[in-house]
């Protein structure tokens, strides 16, 4: 198997995705430019971004489903320009929109991919039984999946990029357009996985980049223009910090006091903010109450990936 | 094998959609069902023609006294001129008159002899009833036929004439109508692709080792199955309203799937140049309509201008049913459809072809 992989990613064989420049240009309009990423070998990587941020495009070249205009990429050492079957074999993409056979049922809709992959009939029986049964989904397997909820079929989806144990999966957006609690399910089933196969997820969710990925490429207008884990990411942009205060009997004596320490201070109808590139919250909290003032609560707020995103490229990452 | 995987999954997803199986079964039959309650029932038609014999041979004696006299249908009176018919055809008496000219006899003979002939008949009759002078034409055209083409060359009185004694309506229709259902494969096949397509199947199983000929294979695959099932369902329907099946069955039916085969690569045509369903569907209309007019499946093709006829001739649809006319209602055999045949089989081959580099070159985009 190793005689195709390229020479370049012998050296680091713990990386399972590699892109080199990887560029994408359709008509004029540039959707993925000059991106350089390496995911290591059982990483959960997430590409976060608005939609249109070129994050689809992306994976499309990776799954060979796009050629791309500049740049190669390698998944598990083989280039997907120059064996892009062999690179078929090894991945699972689960696509942005949920793409299974509306009358077909969860067995023949899971056969159907298995035997394309060439799985033998029991071993493709016992994988279906396992992904059936973690994925909630035993108890309708035998239904048409036409009469499935939107997020039975979105899991589905993803039990169909999973069945022939690719060791390198795609997650296009796995929870788009889900209810919370559908989503949490899949959630919790791609938390699963990580650590046993490589994974690239695209999404325009913060909270699902950062409750599952263990690193995050913020990705926007083609180009990836932050990395790092979700902490890395957020101390990245922590200049200030904010601590907010819900208080009674806030005295104007005390927050003249607040006003001479702190860079901002902020107060309306009970509520404190403070900003600074320091605060000591005992100190803070110590002062009101000398003053006689009566916390009800505070807290230092911590900055979201939505703040990085903002940081970076001054425009709101929005849901 | 993926192509068998393929075309099992392609067959399920039409099965079992009750209003893809509606389309492709139920429509074809409640339209045939319609057609024969129109035009069909008990009723033969009696249509009066005049005859002129302008030969006076024994073989011309013979056409008008046996062939022509024994078809219930016609109701043939004898003229000494053309003048004295066309004035009955004039006041209605006539549907038609027919002239056989100087020659006829001698030319059939020649036929008869395995020689090359050149048969005419003049026919003059009322075009204000299209439909009537359509089965008229149709009649005649078989009754000659049957004449002139019989094989051994033997005196015509120890010979008997096989001509089909009650050619009713849905006996001339009945082909036309099964044509007409397999037209209606154009649609069906590049719905069946195209909707593949638009939802994003055909890209997710590119991303497996899935290669474009096993995609390709495994629709056509599941569109031969329902061509076939079509068909036997529209000749029972057929056979069932009263169409009689005098020539071989298999025969008729291995024009009608060399038909099906050229719906479905027209269908793959129009599926490799669309993007979705609603791109597909009037495109498709736009190649169907065209061809089923073209076909002669409404009226013959006898009565168009011949330019018209040229070009109708140059697709397979026509060619169909002049063959499965003869088949079904005349009963000619294997070696008198030779032309027709592998004009069915040339188009269905390059049709077939372009569909497939078509449909290629669509799914590397």
């Amino acid at each position: 198997m190793t005689s195709n992989r390229t020479e370049s990613t012998k050296a680091s064989d713990d990386l399972a995705i590699q892109t080199f420049n990887l560029t994408k240009i359709f008509d004029g309009l540039i959707a993925v430019d000059n991106i350089d990423l390496n995911v290591r070998r059982g990483e959960l990587f997430a590409l976060l971004g608005p939609n249109g941020a070129g994050k689809t495009t992306a994976i499309n070249m990776l799954c060979c489903l796009l050629k791309p205009t500049a740049g190669m990429a390698t998944i598990m050492g083989y280039d997907i320009n120059q064996h892009p079957f062999k690179v078929k074999e090894i991945i699972g993409v689960s696509p942005q929109e949920t793409v299974i056979s509306e009358h077909l049922n969860c067995w023949e809709n899971l056969a159907l991919v298995g035997r394309i992959h060439g799985i033998k009939a029991r071993e493709l029986k016992i994988r279906s039984q396992q992904l059936l049964e973690t994925m909630g989904l035993a108890e309708r397997a035998k239904d048409q999946v036409r009469k499935f909820s939107g997020g039975m079929k979105r899991r589905l989806n993803i039990m169909m990029a999973l069945i022939h144990n690719p060791e390198v999966l795609f997650l296009d957006e796995p929870t788009l357009g889900l209810d919370p609690q559908a989503r949490r399910a899949i959630w919790e089933y791609i938390a699963r996985l990580k650590g046993e196969k490589t994974i690239l997820l695209t999404t325009h969710y913060m909270d699902e980049a950062d409750f599952l990925a263990n690193r995050i490429g913020i990705m926007d207008k083609g180009k990836i223009v932050a990395l790092g884990t979700s902490t890395e990411l957020k101390i990245s942009v922590l200049e200030k910090h904010t601590m907010i205060i819900y208080a009674w009997n806030l005295t104007q004596r005390v927050i003249n006091e607040m006003r001479s320490k702190y860079d901002e201070v902020e107060v309306t109808n009970g509520t404190m903010i403070i900003t600074d590139k320091h605060l000591d919250f005992k100190e803070i909290v110590d002062l009101l109450h000398a003053s006689g003032a009566v916390v009800r609560s505070a807290y230092i707020k911590e900055p979201t990936l939505d703040d990085v995103f903002l940081h970076i490229t001054g425009k709101e990452l929005r849901e | 094998m993926r192509f068998l995987d393929l075309a099992n999954r392609n067959f399920k997803e039409t099965y079992r959609d009750p209003l893809a199986l509606g389309f492709l079964l139920a429509f074809p039959l409640l339209f045939m069902l319609i057609m024969g309650v129109v035009v069909g029932g008990e009723t033969t038609p009696n249509f009066p023609i005049g005859v002129i014999d302008n030969d006076h041979t024994q073989v011309s004696q013979a056409f008008v006294d046996e062939a022509l006299a024994e078809v219930p249908a016609l109701e043939v009176s004898t003229y000494d001129d053309a003048a004295t018919a066309l004035k009955d055809l004039k006041f209605g008496d006539l549907k038609a008159y027919i002239v056989i000219p100087d020659g006829f006899g001698q030319q059939v003979t020649q036929n008869w002899q395995g020689d090359e002939a050149n048969i005419t008949l003049q026919m003059t009759y009322d075009e204000s009833d299209i439909m009537i002078s359509d089965q008229v034409i149709s009649i005649i055209n078989t009754v000659t036929r049957a004449f002139a083409q019989i094989e051994i060359p033997i005196t015509i009185n120890a010979n008997p004439i096989h001509v089909e004694t009650e050619i009713t309506y849905i006996d001339f229709m009945g082909p036309g109508i099964i044509v007409f259902g397999i037209l209606i494969l154009i649609p069906t096949s590049a719905r069946i692709m195209v909707r593949d397509k638009e939802k994003g199947f055909l890209a997710r199983l590119l991303t497996t080792p899935t290669k474009p000929v096993e995609f390709i294979l495994g629709y056509s695959l599941c569109l031969v199955v329902i061509a076939i099932a079509q068909i036997i369902i529209f000749m029972v329907g057929a056979w069932l309203l009263g169409m009689d099946i005098v020539g071989s069955m298999w025969l008729a039916f291995l024009i009608f799937f060399l038909t099906g085969l050229c719906s479905i690569g027209i269908g793959m045509v129009v599926a490799s140049l669309t993007k979705s369903e609603n791109q597909a569907e009037p495109l498709c209309w736009l190649f169907a309509m065209p061809l089923a007019v073209l076909s002669g499946c409404w009226f013959s093709l006898e009565i168009v201008p011949s330019y018209i006829r040229n070009v109708a001739y140059a697709f397979p649809y026509a060619h169909a049913i002049d063959a499965s006319r003869g088949v079904l209602i005349r009963g000619v055999g294997l070696e008198a459809l030779g032309t027709d045949l592998l004009f069915l089989v040339g188009w269905a081959v390059v049709i077939f072809a372009i569909g497939v580099i078509l449909f290629r070159r669509s799914m590397r985009s």
